[in-house]
């Protein structure tokens, strides 16, 4: 029989495993590091889920993700101890798998993902969060431990930087 | 409003983030102002083509056993006093071993004997977890002469390590692996990209013939040869592994202690 607390952390928090896998794509930009990223945030919130009482389960599991992320890449380099030199047979690229509900071409899109691949990182997270993820602000701003009013004003940014990039400037008339 | 308040308010105005005064004020504003108008054609432009074109990733399925069975693991494990009661910990670990998929669930608690249920299962997991990225290979070599003493010191026998590239099946490579509580080796043969591998460590008892069996989708080959157990993991069909196996005999037959 599985305790209450089980069934509490596979209810509220495994299903947001794909939201988490593409919070560490964006953030860390491969595969394989997102991939262990998540393993690890994941066994650190299983760890942690005492501590979880209410608010939005997805926050507070990304939040950590996003820490996750943040000591991963800070160390990455360093203890890297074998070397993958076969990474192509061991999944194929996941974007095949991506949901592609839309109409925007493939050559758009990829010069979408390379833009705000190119953002500072505390503009690339808030992206990710607001236009893919849809959170809220007040969420985001549990996700990525800032202000409301920082979280505005980063999106207000990010989202100029990337109408430049993207040439959806609308021209004076 | 002001046309500087106005701009200030067009992100929160666009996110539905904002209360409803403030929100028929930018409206309002926005009706007599081609300016802030503009703006905000900008802005929504932008949003929809961010909501169209980023990729969303799904989660790869062998992330997911991975965190389960590291969810399992972490189950068996003590952990810090803080964290839990042994009662909740007997309970949680119970409540997972039986929600998790039920084959990855037991590695790390168990110990080999011969081809039971858990070994089998213990291998599954650990081939399983060497498709991971950079989980597959310690040594990455094509050359049995890099690969066979690279175990030198690191595992209690020396691995078989046939060359069998002429038969289609290609040596990729060595590592360590973890299989009921002791360190193994890993050999790593592919044949069009389906990886094998072969587990092996000292095990007294006599020598037995292959014998398969089946499980989620993988076949596992074990034997025992010269005290050594052998164990082959593979996606491949049980025609070609079966093949490999008796290659891999034939061409291994020196496996020493």
């Amino acid at each position: 029989m599985a305790t209450p607390q089980v069934e509490r952390f596979e209810a509220l928090i495994m299903p947001h495993l794909d939201d988490a896998y593409t919070l560490a794509r964006y953030l860390l930009r491969d595969e394989h590091d997102a991939q262990d990223v998540v393993q690890d945030a994941a066994l650190r919130a299983y760890r942690y889920f005492d501590g979880y009482r209410d608010g939005d389960p997805r926050a507070w599991f990304l939040a950590i993700v996003r820490n996750c992320g943040l000591t991963w890449q800070r160390r990455r380099r360093h203890d890297r101890l074998t070397v993958p030199l076969v990474a192509q047979h061991a999944s194929a690229p996941d974007e095949s798998r991506a949901t592609d509900a839309s109409a925007v071409e493939r050559s758009d899109r990829e010069a979408i993902n390379r833009a705000v691949a190119a953002l500072p990182e505390e503009f690339r997270e808030v992206v990710v969060l607001r236009e893919l993820q849809g959170m809220p602000y007040a969420q985001i701003s549990t996700v990525v431990g800032v202000p409301i009013g920082t979280v505005m004003s980063r999106l207000s940014r990010a989202r100029k930087r990337l109408a430049t990039m993207l040439g959806t400037t609308q021209e004076a008339s | 409003m002001q046309c500087a308040e106005c701009l200030d308010l067009l992100n929160p105005y666009h996110d539905g983030e904002l209360l409803p005064e403030e929100l028929a004020e930018v409206r309002d504003h926005l009706a007599l102002c081609p300016e802030c108008t503009r703006a905000y054609d900008e802005l929504v432009a932008t949003s929809h083509l961010l909501q169209d074109g980023l990729v969303r990733y799904a989660a790869p399925d062998v992330l997911n056993a991975r965190i389960r069975s590291a969810l399992a693991h972490e189950d068996a494990t003590p952990l810090r006093p803080a964290f839990a009661s042994p009662r909740w910990l007997r309970l949680a670990a119970a409540g997972l071993l039986i929600a998790v998929t039920s084959s990855l669930a037991t590695w790390g608690t168990v110990r080999v004997r011969g081809a039971s249920r858990t070994a089998r299962d213990e291998i599954l997991a650990t081939h399983v977890r060497s498709l991971m990225p950079g989980h597959l290979m310690d040594v990455a070599s094509n050359n049995q002469h890099n690969v066979k003493p690279w175990f030198n010191g690191r595992v209690d026998l020396s691995p078989p390590v046939p060359a069998l590239d002429s038969t289609g099946f290609v040596l990729d490579g060595g590592r360590l692996d973890y299989v009921g509580g002791r360190t193994v080796a890993a050999i790593v043969y592919l044949r069009r990209q389906h990886v094998v591998n072969v587990f092996s460590w000292p095990e007294a008892g006599d020598d037995s013939d292959p014998s398969v069996v089946t499980t989620q989708g993988y076949h596992l080959v074990n034997w025992r040869t010269g005290g050594v157990a052998f164990w082959a993991a593979s996606d491949l069909n049980q025609t070609e592994l079966s093949e490999f196996v008796a290659l891999f005999r034939h061409g291994g037959a020196e496996a020493k202690r």
